[in-house]
């Protein structure tokens, strides 16, 4: 090679070097972008993982892992399933079905011998999901799933719906990844009960007619889409009969079994049964009047329980309630000090002195109340605490239609000389939840069954509530 | 000419190489066997199908590329053939071309094969041809031009094994991109000067993993086929800047 050439190519070097620099300055910014969300292979995964992140294949090493942690529920090892997700969802935080199943998982699989959850761990799986959120901000199915776990597990109404709406606003993914479709109609009819639960029923009303609007829609352009079809009589369904129970409970008493033999047709903005023989006596002095309301007469609860401990760590609730069988009375012990914690960031580390206890019993010929055995799992109550909040509680928003037939959908015909407690929703315009709750403050010696519990313990509901809460606005 | 016919001559010799036949089947196999995760939700499936699919083009890329690319110049000293090439009227500069033109037809065949196999599996298991994959192929492919020339210019003062480490050691560095692009940013100087110098001067074959788009389309890239021009010629560049450079050591190389 000639000097000139040589001299030549030497002189392009720097020009083409710049260049490379230049070039990679704009697109660093895109780079970023594509890597959002995503942490490095300093994360601390195990040695085995390592080296697929550091040669740029992080999507496939969480892929792996998924694999992985597939094996492990099959084989029923839990607690190895959460590094895994925290490492696939570091690796690949696009991978959403990881965000929801480790949120699930945490949510819905450690229980106590009895299958109780393990509540303390709801704020770790409601941060995962939120996190999985704020990497995957285009798509439905985390902010449904955190709606869903919000209404279902924490039943936290308002975050339900706040997440629901968001769900309804975003798009699901077609079968190539692509998110060009609209949200499922299921996130309508979530949104439309997670509103019921409120006692917001017109709000409700008005997203059953929504849901109906869209499945109309999808119909006339394919009316042979039987799926469709069905959806839209379901909604159809649940629209006419959140319009007759409202009428019934506030209007005029219906009687449903007449309703589902002789009614015709009804006015679709009162619920107001046609012909009326639903709603009007047929017998007794009253014949030919309409029913009142079926919540307009009172009805007396008469909610009280005794709680003893049988047993160190083992509870009896021994409680009465004059309601229908069915009804379902919660029950919750937790420590003192405690209050769920809104966390700043995922961790699946629980503290692991906390003890919560939360179980749901039914009303049989107005007793509730069955052993319930914390001695067993010394790891999910610890009772390290001096002093614990025992809490009995009946929420008319959590039961069945037809005990809230008789109570209203926010406990309006219910009253009690004891124990009635009425909840402000913060949100404007919402009906108050008039609930049944008795508390007591109780000691660990009265927990390890030293010492009784009596009605000295009990602390009035104003007091309790002053101590605890909204969490998860 | 010359250039071509000593590309064409290499990429025969590559070509009938086992060790390199071997590694295409071995990841042809391994692809083709990515439908067996089908025991998770279909779009868990369809993301561990295309996140392994993509991961063994570039692994069998990157293994090809790198065994190919060390050996062909010391070769030819070792065994002196390099001597009756030399005595020919070829010029050192198109010998250096040729060779690393012969590599990189045989890279092209071999990530071609593969991709061919892995949009097949791809079509098979999701009933659709995944055409976006073609770019997260196609730039695995510039990826492995910019180590093919890095290599060679390795080859032309280090020995394969040396080089081998050399050349796999930087891949793995310029893999780490988006951390020394975060590191950049870093408040100690002394950091920051080394991010710096990592960042703008090794090649970055980060910027190549687009993986994340292509397994996970609701992630955005704004003008993206602006970015992947950028990625294409960012390669050309600096292959052209390697392979300047090799052709300068190699002129004053006594073989």
């Amino acid at each position: 090679m000639s000097v000139a050439t040589r001299r030549k190519l030497i002189m392009a070097l720097a020009p083409l070097f710049l260049l490379t620099i230049l070039i990679q300055h704009i697109m660093d910014p895109k780079i970023a972008e594509i890597h959002k969300g995503e942490h490095t292979v300093f994360s601390g995964l195990s040695n085995e993982f390592i080296l697929g992140p550091m040669l740029g294949l992080s999507q496939a090493v969480a892929g792996l892992l998924w694999i992985r942690a597939d094996e492990f529920f099959d084989s029923g090892d839990y607690d190895a399933i959460l590094p895994l997700v925290r490492m696939v969802t570091w690796l690949d935080p696009h991978e959403i079905d990881v965000y929801i199943t480790g949120a699930w998982h945490m949510s819905y699989n450690f229980t106590d011998s009895d299958q109780r959850g393990d509540r303390r761990y709801i704020p770790a799986a409601q941060k995962l999901l939120e996190e999985g959120y704020e990497n995957n901000p285009t798509v439905y199915d985390i902010p449904f799933e955190i709606g869903w776990e919000s209404s279902d597990k924490m039943k936290n109404y308002i975050r339900a719906e706040k997440w629901f709406r968001i769900a309804t606003t975003l798009k699901s993914q077609d079968s190539s990844g692509h998110a060009t479709k609209s949200a499922p109609i299921f996130v309508w009819h979530q949104l439309a009960h997670s509103l019921e639960h409120q006692g917001r029923i017109k709000e409700a009303l008005a997203v059953w007619q929504q849901a109906l609007a869209i499945s109309n829609a999808k119909l006339k352009l394919n009316p042979k889409d039987f799926s469709t079809r069905n959806l839209r009589d379901t909604e159809e369904h649940n629209w006419e009969i959140n319009l007759k129970r409202l009428y019934s409970r506030y209007t005029h008493e219906i009687n449903f079994a007449i309703d589902r033999k002789m009614t015709k047709s009804f006015n679709p903005q009162t619920g107001q049964p046609y012909p009326d023989d639903a709603y009007i006596f047929t017998k007794g002095p009253d014949a030919g009047k309409p029913r009142p309301a079926a919540t307009s007469n009172p009805w007396n609860c008469a909610f009280n329980c005794h709680p003893v401990f049988i047993q160190p760590k083992v509870l009896m609730p021994n409680g009465q309630f004059n309601v229908g069988n069915g009804a379902r009375v919660t029950i919750e012990l937790f420590d003192y000090d405690w209050h769920p914690e809104k966390l700043t960031h995922f961790t699946f580390d629980i503290d692991e002195s906390q003890t919560i206890m939360w179980d749901q019993h039914s009303v049989i010929n107005g007793k509730w109340g069955r052993k319930i055995d914390m001695s067993r799992d010394p790891t999910m109550y610890s009772f390290s605490r001096p002093y614990y909040w025992l809490v009995f509680y009946f929420d008319p928003r959590q039961t069945s239609p037809f005990i809230q037939d008789k109570f209203g959908w926010s406990g309006e015909g219910m009253t009690d000389k004891h124990y009635l407690w009425t909840v402000k929703s913060p949100i404007p315009g919402a009906p108050p939840d008039r609930i049944l709750q008795k508390v007591y403050k109780i000691s660990r010696a009265q927990v390890l069954g030293l010492e009784p519990i009596t009605e000295k313990d009990v602390v009035p509901n104003a007091v309790f509530a002053k101590q605890e809460g909204e969490v998860f606005p | 000419m010359v250039t071509l016919a000593i590309a064409k001559q290499t990429l025969d010799d590559m070509l009938r190489r086992k060790v390199l036949l071997i590694l295409l089947i071995v990841t042809v196999g391994m692809i083709a066997i990515g439908p067996s995760v089908s025991f998770l939700s279909p779009r868990e499936s369809s993301s561990i199908l295309r996140s392994l699919g993509l991961a063994m083009i570039m692994i069998g890329g990157l293994l090809i590329t790198i065994l190919s690319s060390i050996q062909v110049i010391p070769t030819e000293i070792e065994r002196r053939t390099i001597y009756t090439v030399l005595s020919k009227p070829v010029q050192r500069y198109e010998f250096v071309l040729g060779k690393f033109l012969g590599g990189l037809f045989t890279v092209f065949v071999m990530i071609a094969a593969m991709g061919v196999v892995f949009l097949g599996v791809l079509w098979y298991q999701e009933k659709h041809l995944a055409a976006e994959m073609v770019k997260g192929v196609m730039l695995t492919f510039f990826q492995m031009m910019l180590l093919g020339a890095m290599a060679i210019f390795f080859s032309t003062f280090l020995t394969p094994v040396v080089n081998f480490f050399v050349t796999f050691a930087i891949f793995i560095v310029g893999n780490l991109s988006s951390v020394t692009e975060s590191l950049t940013n870093n408040p100690n100087p002394a950091t920051k000067i080394m991010a710096n110098i990592i960042h703008f001067v090794l090649p970055n074959f980060g910027n190549f993993n687009i993986q994340n788009k292509l397994i996970n389309p609701t992630v955005e890239i704004s003008n993206e086929n602006v970015f992947i021009m950028q990625n294409i010629v960012y390669a050309l560049i600096y292959s052209a800047v390697l392979l300047i450079l090799a052709i300068l050591v190699f002129d004053k190389r006594e073989v």
